[in-house]
């Protein structure tokens, strides 16, 4: 069945039909795209790098958000809360187990924290998932907007867990096999290393993700989405499907809650408000709605903005880097952009930074027709 | 006949095919889509299926001599019944998908079909509603929706118990199709191709095993068409009726001669997006297919966006003028056209060419009726190497073709290899004599000894002269020859392809004999007159309303003037009337293979023709 035709559109089974890299195009693209991200660490510096493997991270992040509200069309303002939840667990599991102070398990292996923290999250997510089945758009939105201020609550006041607003507490420890990643090591850096292995959760989670999403529960899905009464009729169990949006959305936001603070080392428990939530909401927004690698460029973007907002009051001199000297700060502008940047997506462009790629590759495509 | 009939044992496709079988059982010999899936077969599976069809036919009774009819769209059922059938020597009869029930009465009837294969309830309908077929005795249906539990008649039989009845059959006599196969003669008629009929009734055309073998050996062993021949590296798109000898020769016989692959197309409105898939390697079109590409080209660059438009419009006069350099230099680049090209290439033909499934052809051709040599040259342009060629079923479509790299635009070639041609001086008519030179007409002898000579001459009806005296250029058919009133010999056919060139002129007909000048009939294309009067934000309904609003009568008029100023002042078309619909087989005005039957239109459109001479006295 694997015989090559040298014919892409010519499916002579249905895995070929379904492959994700179905033209020898898109695996030649997809190899350098490979190529360049894993000689990114050689290339730039390391605080550079340190934005990208947070980019990376907040890319896992959108990709659940993406699931539940661009897949399943469940608008969820509570990513926060279940970021939070993703921190704290693994912070827990990896946390010093002498410490009188902090709760702490002492097992810093990666995969256990990582686990852990997405299934208490996941866990956390199937319970307030009952809530998602029987209510629809903007009822949703406030109710999961209530997880946030319930979270911010516990989160602020279980000192032993969170250690408290203002002190907060050490975030995960990443350890994989014997290597440290969070230190300095003889051969890379710690930037290089935490941005490599940033990158290689990414791709796995990614594809995940994407296989999760072109399957039988992505069309179910997709199909609750666009009108949940039309598919209950065609046979779609619209609670188990709304229940398992929310558990493995909740699961993506555990896994990525965990591994946000890695690269700063520490987390406040003050940083899981409304605020986090919409940002992701902005990445998904931006990125684009019910894609995958929308998701990862819409975290792409709005981690390396505050990067360039920084570089502006070099340029424009009425911006100031602090605030009290007078003028607009860079904080403000960071804000502002924010807000313009989702209106003005909505109205000109509300498939996203995808929907920019997906109509010139189109464009490309239709050559030299118009469709 | 001039063939001496050989002793015993004659190649047919049955053998052809039996012997890819075995020397390359796994190689790919059809491919049909199925719930988007492409399932292939291969040529041992290929032969299997088709001796168990024999199997099967046996076990039904069929004997020597005997007709099977089919009545289906291509598939591989009709390949599997064809060589099936032709390996237990009978014979086999395509009937066309769109034959209403009464031509369906009228071929079973004539031919005498003892076994009918259905594709599915509409053509089971067909064969049901006809009642004095003494002959039938069993109609096999295909496809069993809405037939099966629900019809009692007594012949119905499904495609998977016959084929059943040919397993038992075949474990009862493990031999019997192979035996019959040894005995297969030359004489044996393989095959009743009943032709399309313009004129009259349709009439069947007795190919033998002969004729076949003589064209396979011509046309593709031979490589009469393509340079290289043809070979399992090729694929072909089968989407023609298969009962038309051009399709059974580009996709029966390419395959089973020549171990092409075969891939069938959903149906005749898909063929756009399977050709887009299959990106075959040859193609076969009749003028109609390739009219139509080139129109939708036309009409798609112009509606793209400007960027597009330009660019795409600049290639496409690029590609005139490539075509040009072509057709003058016998389809071969000179250095300034290949350089043009290979820049062209880069920016619109890979892409358009990809587009519209044109990418991998290695040789494409346009035969069965003719075609304007513009339309040759859009394609040649664009890097296809565009053939015509010719031929008639009653020579098994063996008469001439422009070779690679010999092409002369505005003729059908040169005379294949050992092929007599030669034109009548007195009449201009095309004679051919060869091998392939069909056995009779089924059950006409009287028409019959009117085109075949004693001495082995056929007479093809076709009127021609000699081009620098070896390419062959077809005038028109001799009986649509006009005589104008005031004399003067017109080969309409010329003027109708110039005028069906147009994009906006799906079917012209001219008339005006014993007339004093020439008036046409013309219909319009409805997509692309349809898209014209968007684009002028004029409103219409239907395609009757559409022809009768003044400003499609100017734009008509505008590609009439066009036209007349390449012809001689009698051969301009003077006045013309659009018809009022689109013409169509089940009302008579068209053949199956959508060729125009000149009589029954100028009769039902009497009127119209009347009132272009309206006051003009014989």
């Amino acid at each position: 069945m694997t015989a090559r035709t040298g014919r892409p559109l010519l499916y002579l089974s249905y895995g070929q039909d379904m492959a994700l890299l179905n033209t020898s195009a898109k695996r030649g693209w997809t190899l350098v795209l490979a190529i360049g991200a894993v000689a990114l660490p050689f290339l730039l510096t390391d605080d550079l790098l340190v934005v990208l493997a947070t980019a990376c991270v907040a890319s896992i992040g959108a990709i659940g958000l993406n699931i539940v509200t661009g897949y399943g069309g469940q608008v969820s303002l509570g990513h926060a809360f279940f970021l939070g939840i993703g921190a704290y667990t693994a912070a827990a599991i990896s946390g010093d187990p002498d410490s009188t102070r902090l709760i702490g398990f002492g097992i810093t292996s990666v995969p256990i924290w990582l686990l852990g923290a997405g299934l208490v999250a996941g866990l956390a997510g199937l319970i307030v998932s009952p809530l998602a089945a029987r209510l629809r758009g903007l009822y949703l939105a406030v109710v999961t907007l209530g997880l946030v201020f319930i979270g911010e609550h516990i989160f602020k006041h279980w000192k032993h867990l969170t250690g408290g607003v203002g002190v907060g507490r050490p975030a995960a420890v990443p350890e994989l096999f014997g290597i440290q990643f969070a230190v300095d090591g003889e051969v890379f850096t710690k930037a290089q290393k935490l941005y490599l292995l940033m990158l290689v959760l990414l791709v796995i989670f990614g594809v995940l993700a994407r296989n999760l999403v072109r399957s039988r529960v992505g069309r179910a899905l997709a199909a609750v989405r666009d009108r949940d009464l039309a598919a209950e009729v065609i046979g779609v169990d619209v609670t188990r499907y709304k229940l398992i949006a929310f558990a493995v959305s909740s699961f993506y936001a555990g896994v990525a809650g965990a591994l946000l603070y890695v690269m700063i080392g520490f987390v406040e428990p003050g940083s899981f408000n409304l605020a986090l939530s919409v940002q992701y909401i902005a990445m998904i927004l931006i990125g684009g709605v019910a894609t995958i690698s929308g998701s990862v460029l819409g975290a792409l973007f709005i981690t390396l903005l505050p990067r360039v907002t920084r570089e502006l009051p070099a340029v424009l001199p009425f911006i100031s880097s602090s605030s009290g000297s007078g003028g607009i700060t860079v904080f403000q502008v960071e804000t502002i952009l924010y807000g313009l940047l989702i209106i003005g997506f909505l109205i000109f462009e509300p498939r996203g930074l995808f929907g920019i790629w997906n109509r010139l590759r189109t464009y490309w495509k239709s050559w030299p027709f118009s469709h | 006949m001039t063939t001496v009939a050989a002793p015993v044992t004659m190649a047919t496709i049955a053998t052809r095919v039996r012997d890819r079988a075995v020397a390359s059982p796994d190689l790919i010999a059809l491919r049909e889509k199925d719930l988007g899936i492409w399932q292939q077969v291969s040529w041992q599976g290929y032969w299997d299926t088709a001796e168990l069809v024999g199997h099967g036919l046996l076990a039904l009774g069929i004997e020597p001599g005997d007709r099977v009819a089919i009545h289906s769209e291509n598939r591989r059922e009709w390949l599997y019944t064809d060589v099936g059938t032709v390996a237990v020597r009978a014979a086999t009869v395509g009937l066309y998908p769109t034959n209403p029930v009464a031509e369906v009465g009228h071929l079973l009837r004539h031919s005498g079909a003892k076994v009918l294969i259905a594709e599915d309830q509409e053509q089971v309908d067909k064969a049901v509603a006809v009642d004095d077929l003494p002959d039938l005795t069993h109609i096999v249906y295909v496809e069993p929706r809405g037939i099966r539990n629900r019809y009692d008649d007594p012949r119905l039989l499904a495609w998977p118990d016959f084929l059943a009845l040919g397993e038992k059959h075949r474990q009862a006599h493990p031999q019997a199709v192979t035996q019959r196969m040894d005995e297969s003669r030359a004489d044996d008629v393989v095959t009743l191709i009943y032709t399309s009929g313009t004129t009259g009734p349709p009439k069947g055309v007795m190919l033998t095993a002969a004729n076949v073998d003589f064209a396979i050996q011509e046309l593709i062993e031979r490589g009469g068409f393509t340079a290289p021949p043809p070979s399992p590296r090729d694929s072909v798109l089968s989407y023609l009726p298969l009962c038309h000898v051009a399709e059974r020769i580009f996709s029966g016989w390419f395959g089973a001669g020549a171990g092409v692959c075969v891939h069938f197309a959903e149906s005749i409105e898909t063929v756009a997006t399977n050709l887009h898939e299959v990106q075959p390697t040859v193609l076969f079109g009749v003028p109609r297919i390739w009219e139509k590409i080139a129109a939708g080209v036309q009409i798609r660059v112009e509606s793209a966006d400007p960027v597009k438009r330009a660019i795409g419009g600049f290639w496409l006069r690029r590609a005139d003028w490539i075509g040009d350099v072509l057709a003058a230099n016998g389809g071969r680049h000179t250095a300034a056209s290949r350089a043009v090209y290979a820049v062209g290439w880069l920016f619109c033909y890979r892409a358009l060419k990809d587009r519209l499934g044109l990418r991998k052809v290695r040789y494409a051709a346009s035969g069965a009726a003719p075609i304007a040599p513009e339309v040759l040259r859009f394609f040649m342009g664009l890097g296809l190497p565009m053939h015509e060629v010719y031929g008639m079923t009653e020579n098994t479509a063996v008469a001439t073709a422009n070779r690679p790299g010999r092409v002369k635009v505005g003729t059908v070639g040169e005379p294949h290899d050992g092929v007599e041609v030669r034109i009548d001086e007195s009449t201009g008519e095309i004679l051919t004599r060869h091998p392939g030179t069909f056995a009779g007409y089924w059950h006409d002898p009287d028409a019959t000894a009117g085109v075949i000579e004693p001495d082995g001459w056929l007479h093809t009806g076709d009127v021609g002269e000699w081009v620098d005296g070896t390419h062959l250029r077809i005038t028109d058919r001799m009986k649509d020859i006009i005589i104008t009133a005031g004399g003067k010999n017109v080969a309409p056919s010329e003027i109708e392809n110039a005028l069906k060139a147009s994009p906006y002129i799906k079917e012209a007909l001219v008339v005006g004999d014993r007339r004093r000048f020439l008036a046409a009939l013309i219909g319009i294309e409805p997509d692309t007159v349809g898209h014209w009067a968007q684009l002028h934000r004029l409103p219409y309904s239907t395609y009757g309303d559409l022809s009768a609003k003044p400003e499609v009568i100017a734009l008509v008029q505008t590609v009439v003037d066009e036209v007349n100023v390449r012809f001689a002042t009698v051969e301009q078309v003077r006045s013309f009337r659009l018809l009022p619909k689109l013409l169509d087989h089940e009302d008579g005005e068209l053949t199956a293979t959508q060729k125009l039957k000149r009589s029954a239109v100028t009769n039902s459109f009497a009127d119209l023709v009347e009132s272009m001479y309206a006051g003009d006295a014989r």
